[in-house]
């Protein structure tokens, strides 16, 4: 690639050191000309700072990604190259102000660069989960009006070409990363990354400076990008962030209160795994990375996170509750398989983990004396070997959120020094609600409101229907063409809408209890919560899927799913012989099992909590199929409509 | 990035020889035992294993294994790496070692020799044994496994041969003839500068000339076996594993079969070259027998007990082909002592060593002939033949195979897995 930094002249250097120090809104430069512009409305968008980070740190590692078995770097200086590169390609496609830029990929480096190119041309970008299906693939394509999509390989290419094309008229352009395959197609659409990158910088060589002016002109309330909801009730829906929405949950990041004292710096590591799409992937990685100057590893896939963890060491680092237990159950079975010698060892292991975790938890947190003392003998015998493999030795903060976690597993996890702290947020406030905070942690809440100490930060629990309300700057400007959805997503007094019941506990935390939609009302006219024991139910390993039933009927029933590895793993050490996942979830041994986990959630809840009847999910839900969606949440209504016969059986 | 090993962000740190910080650590403190070995020192002395090498008869054993060694790490490139069965080594050796005399050694009525200063006779023994390995491997490049293990050793009994056919390089009769000693001088009739085969003063030592003979060969292998690990990953390298693996894939592959079999012979041969004039140089006067199978199939057990494909395992094993017999004879030495000095175990020991005639025992430390009770340098050969039974049974990969588990189990630290 021919490099032409000499584009960007380099008087700009200094502008950037004065720019970050002014804290944000007021600057914008061209050239060695500072235009100060009257407070909220020039934004200095994520495109900017990602300018900035290629002055200061030029030589400094963004971005790793893993080819043919070895780390390629991208530094700062080459990243921007790319990102200017890139958006000199939008705009010599015509990619004009508020033009939607979709991208349906796994987590490279092109979905970041193409993701900041778009916001530097004033480009909305659009995340689409490399999982959705071709017909939503359609919708999404549609409802957004994309008109330039990046599709990353064939499979990608394939959903998009499907469609039939004069109902997706907009797109003018198909980009793809992965030539094998899509080669031999014939669409005029096609359009592969390194054509694509060649037509911006002949663009670029053309007309110097103008995608700097474009960026420059950023308004705050430029929408910056749409996140689609996961839409476990209706069609998904557009969530549009503005860059003053972006730029208010950036300044979270170096609030070192949240943390325990300590920001994240530009040493920080961090790998990125989860769909970018979502917004808490989003915010955690690309956020982060452009804001603070961090390193982003992205992983090959989601199967090698365990393998890709190990090599890079994250220091900090955000999972899903599922990925989490994935990680504490391959700890226990691993365990379980090791010779004599080493069981015994980590069964050591395991009880000092439990001591010091139940200690750290009671106290916020924080180490007590005596958690200290047998974390320092345990360190060098057990947990810096365990954290090794887990690939978390380096980790000195991490988070939780998008689905509620066991606060065994936490407790755990603390146990061993790896600090995880449970978050709550949702896209529509760009994820700022709620967080624990180290020394003040309390285990099954998900925290305090975040803005402690802010005036523009309101949280409040509604006490009539108990719903969670947040107002700040973060929260979005409203779904895209759905001006009613949105306007039923405020309250009069512009307040949003979580959609979420929560409860204060001890007047300082906050508890969810379920979300509104989802509170099931018993014939006897019982309000239940079915997440509380699910999750209850989600807390055995053996348990994958749980979704509780009741609405309008006389009891609790219960439909779960088993965890294929465990169970597996389990029936191995029984000796159980099975053949496929529906032949093992209906051995008797398999539904005595669980049996015993619901007996065992029973006793924790009500009389008229209690799960009387149960059925086995006979496959393991799926995107594809329409249970799930693809954060991997149950769609409850098709559920419903797909195990009928089943729940029916139940109550006859 | 520090700390953590299993980045790598190029080809060239992925295949590093050292790639961690304690690896280095652990062979600079090796190196320095292994230099300091040698002498008296105050606190090494009182190391067990270490204090008797200073001891010269040890010593002396330790210079050959180490001449051992450098032919060894040319059988292991070609076994080893390449995959091609050997059991002409000691050809090569000889090729070298017969190159050092002709070139080095004196000159008389019956016997040639050029009187040559070292630094010209050593290389040029690698050197033609390498350019030998050359012209023979066409022959041997054609034939497989078995095949090729026969063409290899009809190359020992053609070497044997050819000492008959020219005494006037071999020397006459069972004897021999001398070899040069290893000293470098500037030219022929020169003082030599720098003498390793005598005793002498170096800077405020005394040092005798087993000590400066280690020294010495010790800097030649580390060296050779730096070269040897170098070549496993360098491309040529990765050809040679490639044709051991599956030679007509590798040959798909687009490698050169040919090419690289004749390379694999060629490096092997100019190690051998190496190391038999080195030896020979050693061992001051030899007979052309000693260039026979049975030191053929030595290098074989050696690679075998010390662990195909790897210069570490190669250098255990000659080490431990070379010196075993000595550490029986220790140990047979030391159970005499506690069988006659009385002891706890002193009945045991009585039961199993036969002191002279007409004590009953399975071992003598009598010099007998082969039969009951056995000699020392018999049990000594029954060890060695169901050691290397052993690891072909139970430990394929030899010495380094055993290290290998070792640092799995911690590798895997705390699961199995």
């Amino acid at each position: 690639m021919v490099q032409p930094l000499a584009l960007i002249s380099l008087d700009v250097l200094d502008l950037c050191d004065s720019q970050s120090k002014t804290n944000g809104q007021t600057m914008a430069l061209t050239d060695g000309e500072t235009l100060v512009v009257e407070e909220s409305s020039r934004a200095v968008t994520i495109a900017h700072q990602i300018r900035t980070m290629s002055l200061l740190r030029p030589e400094k590692v963004a971005m790793r990604e893993k080819d043919f078995g070895i780390w390629q770097e991208y530094t700062w200086e080459k990243t921007w190259d790319l990102v200017h590169t890139a958006a000199h390609g939008l705009l010599a496609l015509g990619v004009d102000v508020g033009d939607r830029v979709s991208i349906q990929s796994e987590n490279r480096p092109e979905w970041l660069i193409l993701d900041f190119a778009t916001v530097a041309v004033r480009g909305i970008t659009v995340g689409f989960y490399p999982t959705n299906p071709t017909a939503e693939v359609e919708y999404l394509l549609t409802d957004c009006g994309s008109i330039l999509h990046l599709a990353e390989d064939q499979e990608q290419v394939d959903r998009v070409l499907e469609i039939d094309s004069s109902k997706i008229a907009g797109v003018r352009k198909i980009l793809y990363c992965e030539p094998r395959g899509v080669q031999q197609y014939d669409d005029e659409r096609l359009l592969a990354w390194d054509d694509f990158l060649a037509i911006g910088l002949e663009h670029r060589l053309a007309h110097e400076h103008a995608v700097e002016d474009r960026m420059d002109q950023a308004h705050v309330d430029d929408v910056m990008t749409l996140v689609y909801t996961s839409g476990t009730t209706g069609p998904p829906k557009g969530a549009m962030l503005t860059h003053a929405n972006v730029a208010y949950c950036m300044s979270y990041f170096d609030d070192a209160g949240l943390r325990g004292g300590r920001a994240p710096s530009n040493d920080d590591v961090q790998v990125c795994y989860l769909p970018l799409c979502h917004v808490a992937e989003r915010i955690f990685s690309t956020f982060h990375a452009a804001h603070i100057g961090l390193t982003l590893n992205f992983a090959e896939s989601i199967d090698t996170v365990q393998e890709n963890l190990r090599e890079v060491q994250p220091t900090l680092f955000f999972a899903v509750p599922r990925i989490w237990e994935k990680l504490h159950a391959g700890v226990m079975i691993k365990g379980a398989d090791a010779s004599a010698f080493k069981r015994l060892w980590l069964g050591f292991g395991f009880f000092l983990a439990g001591v010091i975790g139940r200690d750290k938890v009671a106290n916020g947190g924080l180490h007590t004396f005596r958690s200290r003392l047998l974390a320092a003998i345990g360190y060098p015998l057990v947990f810096r070997a365990l954290k090794e493999r887990l690939g978390l030795r380096r980790c000195w903060y991490a988070g939780s959120g998008a689905a509620p976690i066991a606060p065994e597993i936490l407790e755990f996890f603390m146990g061993i020094g790896v600090p995880v702290y449970e978050l709550y947020g949702m896209t529509e406030n760009s994820a700022i609600a709620t967080a624990n905070f180290p020394g003040r942690l309390k285990l099954g809440t998900v925290g305090e409101p975040l803005g402690q100490n802010r005036p523009e930060f309101g949280f409040r629990i509604d006490e009539e229907t108990g719903e969670i309300q947040v107002k700040h700057p973060g929260v979005f400007a409203g779904y895209w063409n759905k001006p009613e959805q949105t306007a039923e997503t405020f309250t009069d007094d512009g307040w949003l809408m979580t959609g979420d019941v929560g409860e204060w506990v001890e007047g300082t935390h906050v508890r969810l209890v379920d979300r509104i939609k989802h509170i099931i009302i018993t014939s006897g006219g019982k309000n239940i919560s079915p997440s509380e024991i699910e999750n209850s139910l989600k807390t055995s390993p053996y348990v994958k899927e749980a979704m509780v039933i009741g609405d309008r009927r006389k009891f609790l029933s219960a439909l779960i799913g088993i965890e294929l590895d465990t169970v597996g793993d389990w029936a191995l050490r029984k000796n159980i012989p099975y053949t496929t996942y529906r032949d093992l979830s209906e051995k008797p041994e398999v539904l005595e099992l669980i049996q015993g986990v619901i007996k065992e959630t029973n006793e924790k809840f009500a009389r008229v909590e209690e799960v009387k009847r149960f059925r086995m999910i006979p496959k393991e839900l799926d995107h594809e199929d329409g249970e799930l969606t693809a954060t991997q949440k149950i769609k409850r209504s098709s559920m419903e409509e797909m195990f009928n016969e089943l729940i029916e059986e139940m109550y006859v | 990035m520090r700390g953590r090993p299993n980045l790598y962000t190029s080809y060239e740190a992925e295949s590093q020889l050292m790639p961690t910080r304690t690896k280095k650590v652990v062979l600079g403190l090796f190196l320095v035992v292994a230099v300091l070995m040698p002498f008296d020192l105050p606190i090494i002395d009182q190391l067990p294993v270490v204090r008797f090498l200073g001891d010269n008869v040890w010593l002396r054993l330790v210079n050959r294994a180490l001449c051992f060694m450098i032919a060894a790490l040319g059988l292991n490139i070609l076994s080893g790496l390449a995959g091609q069965i050997s059991l002409g080594h000691t050809f090569f050796g000889g090729v070298g070692a017969y190159t050092a005399v002709l070139m080095g050694g004196k000159a008389s009525s019956n016997l040639w020799g050029w009187g040559l200063p070292m630094w010209l006779w050593l290389p040029a023994a690698g050197v033609v044994a390498a350019a030998v390995g050359i012209a023979v491997a066409p022959a041997a490049v054609r034939v497989r496994g078995l095949y090729l293990g026969i063409v290899t050793l009809g190359l020992v009994f053609i070497g044997l041969h050819l000492s008959r056919v020219f005494p006037e390089i071999a020397g006459p009769g069972a004897l021999g003839r001398k070899w040069p000693r290893m000293e470098l001088r500037l030219w022929k009739e020169d003082e030599p500068f720098l003498d390793f085969s005598r005793d002498g003063h170096w800077l405020w030592f005394d040092i005798n000339k087993n000590q400066k003979t280690y020294l010495f060969l010790l800097v030649v292998v580390i060296v050779m076996a730096w070269m040897a690990a170098n070549l496993a990953r360098s491309r040529t390298g990765r050809a040679l594993q490639a044709i051991r693996d599956r030679d007509v894939a590798a040959e798909i592959m687009g490698v050169p079969e040919y090419r690289y079999k004749t390379t694999a012979f060629a490096i092997s041969s100019f190690y051998a070259g190496i190391g038999g004039a080195l030896f020979a140089s050693l061992s001051v006067q030899l007979p052309p027998e000693q260039w026979s199978l049975i030191g053929a199939v030595t290098f074989i057990a050696a690679l075998l007990i010390g662990g195909m494909g790897r210069v570490s395992g190669v250098l255990m094993g000659s080490f431990f082909v070379v010196t075993s017999h000595r550490f029986v004879e220790e140990i047979v030495d030391w159970m005499k002592h506690q069988a006659e000095e009385g002891g706890v175990f002193s009945g045991f020991f009585d039961f199993l060593i036969s002191t002279g005639q007409g004590d009953g025992g399975f071992v003598s430390v009598m010099e007998t002939a082969l039969g009951y009770p056995l000699p020392v340098s018999a049990l000594d050969e029954i060890i060695y033949g169901l050691l290397i039974i052993f690891f072909l049974l139970f430990e394929p990969l030899g010495l380094y195979g055993i290290w290998i588990k070792i640092r799995n189990y911690w590798k895997g630290w705390p699961f199995s897995y």
